[in-house]
């Protein structure tokens, strides 16, 4: 099949695209495109139109629209399938042609399969808002469902399939009923996934119109690919049915173990997943799946081999002879251990999966410890996991290579994998008891390094090393004390402090050491002080002098009157009541003999264990949890319909689904791109919306912005950061703005001196915000006696320093003449106050009450004088901070304000003043009070105009 | 076993292709996902996990020639399926395109979006077969200057360097043609090592392993079938021996279009090459293999406030083969505040660097002639006194290179027999072998 329209054509087409350099086909995507346009035409600003390009984007008189239309209804061939093209094009870059329905269905009846792609494309994406239109197109499609190339019949039918207007839907069913029975496979392959699509929008006519008698049939079709597309649509159907629709019966089991081998790789994916939920009825039923199977283990493909493994595993169950069990286990350990030579992103998958199954099967993979050491280049995430599972196969025999690797592990620079690495010692300790006091000598010997975090860890694993092995190591108790000052992390602290306590009879001076800790018992964190507490109570216990006993009254005065901490309010009374009527009793509780701890490395219940075993090579498995703790599906297809609707701009962000239990599944605790409060969806209509394709999704932080804006800026001169006699004879003024919500560093030098400068280039420091150029630095050669002005856009969150936030940019600039000018600026944080930040008076009650009162700060400004109501709130309302409310209080008139940082945060804000009189103050509330006094600057900034 | 999305975000987080196959998860999907991973960094160590959830919506991705591969999904799905999906669909993109970058995919986006709506349907995927998808996709791509792109994947090394190697091949179409219009018969079987070497501290091997792949690329006319012999003594599984001296795999699969007939007997493959790259053969080796090189790495405490470092590289191969781009990397103490390197007298292609962000000693060398030996002296200076062992302190080195003819397996491409139905001339056909550093470590 080859396309009728040349090369040339076909070029120019493509040229065409290009010049609009917008990849996306489909009109969801819009508001991406402002943003590719804006680059494109910086890009080629230029670069000279070659006369195709004009002749596209000239506009006539008559309008775009009734052009392409009177093109469209052309009688040459050639302009309408140009036409077409154009009318794809401006699709694909936002236009609404979707006047043009009419038109461009009268250019589906075409041979070209190419044009016809292009024809469908339009159709899908159009037709929910054109639904009486959209019939129209219908008999082609009917036509097409019967052409007698096979590929035209599928493209029909997939197309169809994807048009979700009920209407269509029904002239849908005659010709998927014929495309299920078509001579061509592929043409049924397509329809078998057509079928799903069809019960997704509406179930019920696909049982009516005996589709899934149909579907069923496949399974015994003769084309490989054709049964492996039917499995997967009957394997959805049933996922989203309570009735049984799609049951393996011993005919069907063997009808698709014959096909696997037949199958594509994703076939055998398909059928493997599908074929798991088969039960065998006995033994050598299962051994018989077995055998089948085992083959697939060899696959080059890692899903393939993982889902095979799923299947043996399942089956293994019901294999009694402990014979053939070995011997499976012996022939899955090599593919397993394969998987970790894939990329690192499968390495992962395998490496979670490998965790469950050395859960159950240990034997597995008892011998093949050396090949989960770490490597110096795996990802962070595969080496974690690697220690995970070092740890559940260190054995005896292998202990002491694996110790080794650990000692190494400990000293490398990532930290996290290092704590991790000194944990691991600490638990391999407790599970293998004739190790144990080899794990000691090397967590001395890493105490020995001194390394503050190493040291902390070495102290909370030895805690659990005593509580597993009592009065066995104590000896090594006078080193621990050693490292006491160094201490700065709550459970290293409470280790020591649990530590020092248990052992007080052995230890000389156990009463000083606590008593270094007891002058700060306010400041510290409630796991230290309730082990502050209780270690107390043992040392009087044990050594009931008068040091200890002044000691704990102090410490119980601390832990009754002083505190807000109930569960340390309430066991501080217990030892308090316990002591002072029986302290006999008072013993027997806190020294009571503890009961032995053991190993948490084989952590997961086994209830738990067997369900993520059944689904093994599933994303259950890489998440450790059940399927339903984190399966959200969506079904209504009405829901779905609102939005996919064409985005004419209404689209704020993403809306967060409500109902998603799943928060917790992602591992490590993720910076929520939104704070309470905003989650409630800000309304779109409060953004400024200069144009529908705007950054409505709020990429500002990298969005592109063109550098063809004028480039002097206008309003107040900027600040003198650099003095013509600090900079060798250029002065640099500069200045952080906000525009269109979008930053940028306006910037103006001036050269004094007697050369030209050119080769201009500018670098920030780490900052708070990590503020960076989101480009280079756009100045040309500047005469002498001349300057020139710049913006330049930046980015965020591109080099953040650490520690608490701080206005303060550094910035180096260079040119080609001069040495490197360092100098610091200060900015506003209104800058950074999202356009978006404005909140509605519920939610700004709700967030108000939703933090607690510790996060609201306030500050006085005694000499600002708010005048006019209104020029204030015009002034405060362009830097991006919103009037919400106003109410009177006596004399005073307060107002309400919210501004939203980047990520989200927000800030709630209360302004209390006498109109016309001097001194305002300003309260805030806001989930990150860190940043307020950054806030009272720039409120004080905008306030004072 | 189904996705929802699939999308591709340059390493900047733009939206280069998007394809929503099911509408079940928001558009805001992309971004999401670009700042999950683009922050994953700050919450935690290090790069985000491949697989994670944000909000019941799943989200996979590889990272393929500085691009995000993505795909998204709100099922249960098989996780290994989407990711080594997202590994094919890249590999198909590129067979047509040539080159994957940012460029390419801009100037074809139409024949990208013909080939996702092939390779995947209502979120099921169909094929990833670049020669079954010929006979189905229409668009031509457009070659973008190729002159100017940096190569990629691993068999992109035979582009550097050594002239006698076809550029051409890695950056050409599977669909183009020869500027005469004429396709050049010819057949690449590339066979890539990557080896992963522990050291202990005296020089003794830890463990070592290799991880081969024979890859194959054909541009064969009419489709012949091949036949691929290799060491006929070759070992698959430790029970499976075949006399001393005999190269043993760990294990090893194939391709499916790979026929194992004969393998058993006397170790040839035969098959009819599809389409586009493909790896025929991976496989895996732990066996004892002689290192192709040595490192010696001391480090000595010489007064208060300073140390020496000594690393010794010997190239334990043949003096007619070259390793190049070697790299050897070691971190020091976090104290140290300046290094000092002295560098044997005469010696050309070296670079040396201490970077002080990360307190690590970088060492790089052009060019490693085999035989030969270097040594690198560095004397550091630090900033407080040393409180413990300084061994404990600095290290492990670590090593990257390139060698290549060279396979340190010894796993052979005997023959490579093509079937005589192509007309009268003979194909070129083009095997090599190069071995690359995984994780090169010596500690010490």
């Amino acid at each position: 099949m080859t396309s009728s329209y040349t090369l040339s054509d076909r070029d120019r087409f493509n040229y065409f695209l290009r010049s609009f350099s917008f990849p996306f086909p489909f009109p969801f995507y819009l508001v991406l495109c402002r943003r590719r346009r804006r680059r494109r035409r910086r890009r080629s600003s230029g670069a000279k139109m070659s006369r195709n390009d004009s002749k596209y984007f000239s506009t006539t008189k008559k309008g775009e629209i009734p052009e392409l239309k009177e093109e469209l209804n052309s009688q040459y061939k050639d302009k309408r399938k140009d036409a077409v093209k154009k009318v794809i094009a401006a699709m694909t870059v936002g236009k609404d042609v979707s006047s043009l329905f009419t038109d461009v269905v009268n250019c589906m009846q075409t041979e070209n399969l190419e044009l016809k792609k292009l024809v469908y494309l339009y159709l899908i994406n159009y037709a929910k808002s054109q639904p009486d239109l959209a019939i129209l197109a219908v008999n082609t499609f009917v036509k097409d469902s019967q052409d007698p190339n096979p590929l035209i019949r599928a493209l029909a039918v997939r197309t169809m399939g994807c048009i979700r207007v009920d209407k269509i839907t029904e002239y849908l069913c005659d010709p998927l009923q014929r495309c299920l029975k078509d001579d061509d496979p592929y043409v049924r392959k397509t329809a078998a996934i057509c079928v799903a699509k069809l019960y997704d929008i509406n179930a019920e006519l696909v049982e009516d119109r005996g589709f899934l008698e149909s579907l069923k049939d496949l399974i015994s079709d003769n084309n490989p690919m054709v049964v492996a597309n039917a499995v997967a649509a009957l394997a959805e159907i049933q996922e989203n049915s309570t009735r049984p629709i799609f049951e393996i019966t011993v005919p069907t089991l063997s009808k698709l173990l014959t096909a696997l081998n037949e199958c594509t790789e994703w076939g055998q994916v398909f059928i493997l997943d599908a074929l798991s939920r088969y039960k065998a009825a006995d033994a050598r039923e299962a051994e018989n799946i077995v055998e089948r199977v085992t083959p697939r283990l060899q696959h080059a493909n890692c899903a393939v081999v993982l889902s095979a493994v799923k299947m043996i595993l399942q089956q293994m169950e019901l294999i009694t002879s402990t014979d053939v069990v070995r011997n499976l286990c012996k022939k899955m350990a090599p593919p397993l251990v394969t998987l970790l030579s894939a990329e690192p992103e499968i390495q992962y998958v395998a490496l979670r999966n490998i965790n469950l199954i050395v859960q159950r099967r240990p034997t597995i993979l008892a011998h093949e410890i050396k090949v989960f050491f770490c490597k110096y280049n795996d990802p962070i995430y595969v080496k974690m996991e690697k220690l995970e599972i070092m740890i559940k196969l260190a054995s005896d025999r292998n202990i002491d290579q694996v110790l080794l690797e650990f000692k190494e592990y400990a000293t490398e620079v990532d930290v996290d994998f290092v704590r991790k690495a000194v944990r691991a010692i600490g638990r391999c300790a407790i599970k293998l008891e004739r190790a144990a006091e080899r794990c000691i000598s090397v967590l001395l010997e890493l105490i020995k390094i001194k390394v503050n975090y190493v040291v902390q860890e070495a102290i909370i694993v030895i805690k659990d090393i005593f509580r597993r092995y009592p009065n066995t190591y104590e000896s090594i108790i006078a080193t621990l004390c050693e490292n006491l000052d160094t201490l700065d992390e709550p459970e290293a602290k409470a280790s020591m402090i649990w530590i020092i306590g248990e052992y007080a009879e052995r230890i000389d001076n156990a009463d000083e050491l606590l008593e270094s800790f007891l002058e700060s018992f306010p400041e510290e964190p409630a796991q230290v002080q309730l082990q502050l507490l209780t270690a107390t109570v043992k040392l009087f216990l044990k050594k009931p002098t008068e040091g200890p006993q002044q000691m704990i009254q102090v410490v119980l005065n601390n832990a009754t009157v002083e505190t807000d901490n109930p569960d340390l309010r309430d066991r501080a009374y217990i030892y308090w009541r316990l002591l002072s009527t029986d302290p006999e009793a008072a013993k027997d509780v806190v020294l009571a003999e503890k009961p032995i701890i053991t190993d948490d490395s084989n952590q997961l219940e086994p209830s738990l264990l067997d369900e993520l075993l059944a689904n093994i090579a599933t994303l259950s498995s890489v998440y450790h949890k059940p399927p339903e703790a984190f399966v959200t599906r969506v079904l209504s297809s009405a829901q779905r319909t609102e939005e996919d609707d064409y985005p004419e701009g209404g689209e704020a962000g993403y809306s967060e689904s409500s109902a998603n239990p799943a928060n917790g599944v992602s591992s490590p605790p993720t910076a929520r791109q939104s704070a309470p409060g905003s989650a409630t969806a800000t309304p779109p209509s409060v953004a400024p919306v200069p144009d529908l394709l705007g950054d409505l999704i709020g990429m500002d932080n990298n969005s592109i912005v063109p550098l063809d804006e004028p480039a002097t800026p206008t309003g107040p001169p900027l600040p003198i950061l650099v003095p013509a006699s600090a900079g060798q004879g250029l002065q640099i003024s500069a200045q952080l703005t906000r525009r269109d919500g979008q930053i940028f560093y306006s910037l103006l030098f001036e050269n004094t001196t007697q050369v030209p400068l050119d080769g201009f280039m500018i670098q920030f420091n780490k900052n708070s915000f990590g503020l960076a150029a989101a480009g280079p630095l756009q100045v040309q050669q500047i005469q002498p006696g001349t300057s020139a002005s710049t913006l330049l856009p930046m980015v965020m969150f591109q080099n953040l320093s650490q520690g608490p936030p701080s206005s303060l940019l550094q910035v180096a600039v260079k040119n080609n003449q001069q040495p490197v000018l360092y100098f610091n600026d200060k900015f506003s944080l209104h800058v950074f106050f999202s356009e978006d930040g404005r909140m509605e008076r519920s939610s700004f009650l709700e967030t108000w009450r939703s933090l607690p009162d510790s996060n609201e700060v306030s500050k006085d400004f005694p000499t600002i004088v708010l005048g006019s109501v209104d020029a204030t709130l015009d002034r405060l309302a362009v830097s991006n901070m919103f009037f919400i409310a106003k109410r009177r209080n006596a004399n005073q008139d307060v107002f309400y304000f919210s501004a939203k940082l980047p990520r989200g945060i927000p800030f709630l804000i209360e302004l209390t003043t006498v109109i016309g009189n001097p001194g305002v103050k300003c309260a805030i509330k806001t989930p990150s009070p860190e940043m307020s006094a950054l806030f009272f600057e720039a409120v004080e900034t905008l306030l004072a105009g | 076993m189904m996705i929802s999305q699939f999308f591709v975000l340059s390493q900047r987080g733009d939206n280069i292709v998007f394809r929503d196959y099911r509408g079940e998860v928001q558009k805001g999907s992309a971004e999401t996902f670009f700042r999950k991973v683009k922050f994953w960094t700050e919450d935690s160590e290090g790069d985000a996990p491949p697989v994670f959830n944000v909000d019941g919506v799943n989200y996979f991705h590889v990272k393929v020639a500085g691009l995000y591969f993505v795909a998204t999904t709100r099922v249960n799905v098989s996780p290994s399926l989407v990711l080594e999906l997202l590994q094919r669909i890249a590999r198909v993109i590129k067979d047509y395109l040539g080159v994957l970058n940012e460029d390419s995919f801009r100037k074809n986006f139409v024949l990208v979006y013909e080939l996702l709506d092939e390779v995947i349907d209502f979120g099921y995927v169909q094929t990833t077969s670049t020669e079954v998808l010929k006979s189905y996709v229409f668009n031509e791509p457009i070659v973008i200057d190729t002159a100017r792109m940096s190569p990629l994947g691993p068999a992109s090394i035979f582009m550097q360097g050594n002239k006698r190697m076809p550029a051409t091949a890695i950056t050409k179409s599977v669909l183009s043609n020869e500027p005469g219009g004429r396709k050049r018969d010819e057949i690449f079987v590339d066979v890539i090592e990557k080896i992963s070497v522990t050291f202990n501290s005296s020089g003794f091997v830890l463990t070592s392993e290799i991880d081969g792949t024979i890859q194959m690329k054909s541009y064969l006319t009419g489709n012949p079938e091949i036949r691929l012999a290799l060491n006929e003594d070759l070992g698959i599984g430790t029970s499976d021996y075949r006399g001393s001296g005999a190269v043993i795999l760990d294990d090893c699969n194939f391709h499916e279009s790979v026929h194992l007939d004969s393998f058993d007997v006397d170790r040839t493959l035969s098959l009819v090459p599809p389409d586009g790259e493909f790896p025929v053969m991976n496989y895996r080796m732990t066996q004892q293999f002689k290192p192709p090189f040595r490192i010696n790495a001391l480090i000595e405490e010489t007064g208060s406030l300073k140390a020496e470092v000594t690393i010794k590289v010997r190239a334990d191969f043949n003096s007619s083969i070259n390793a190049n781009t070697v790299l050897i990397q070691m971190p020091l103490p976090t104290y140290t505040t300046r290094v000092n390197f002295e560098l044997e007298p005469g010696a050309v292609g070296n670079t040396t660097d201490f970077k002080e962000a990360n307190k690590r000693l970088e060492w790089g060398l052009k060019k490693i002639v085999g035989g030969s030996e270097h040594t690198l002296r560095a004397k550091l200076t630090f900033s407080q006194e040393l409180h413990g062992n300084i061994m404990k302190e600095a290290g492990p080195l670590s090593m990257t290179f390139t060698i290549p003819m060279y396979n340190a397996s010894r796993l052979q491409v005997k023959y490579l027999q093509i079937a005589k139905n192509s007309k009268a001339h003979n194909p070129y056909r083009w095997v090599r072998y190069v071995t690359q550093a995984n994780s090169y470590v010596a500690r010490l």
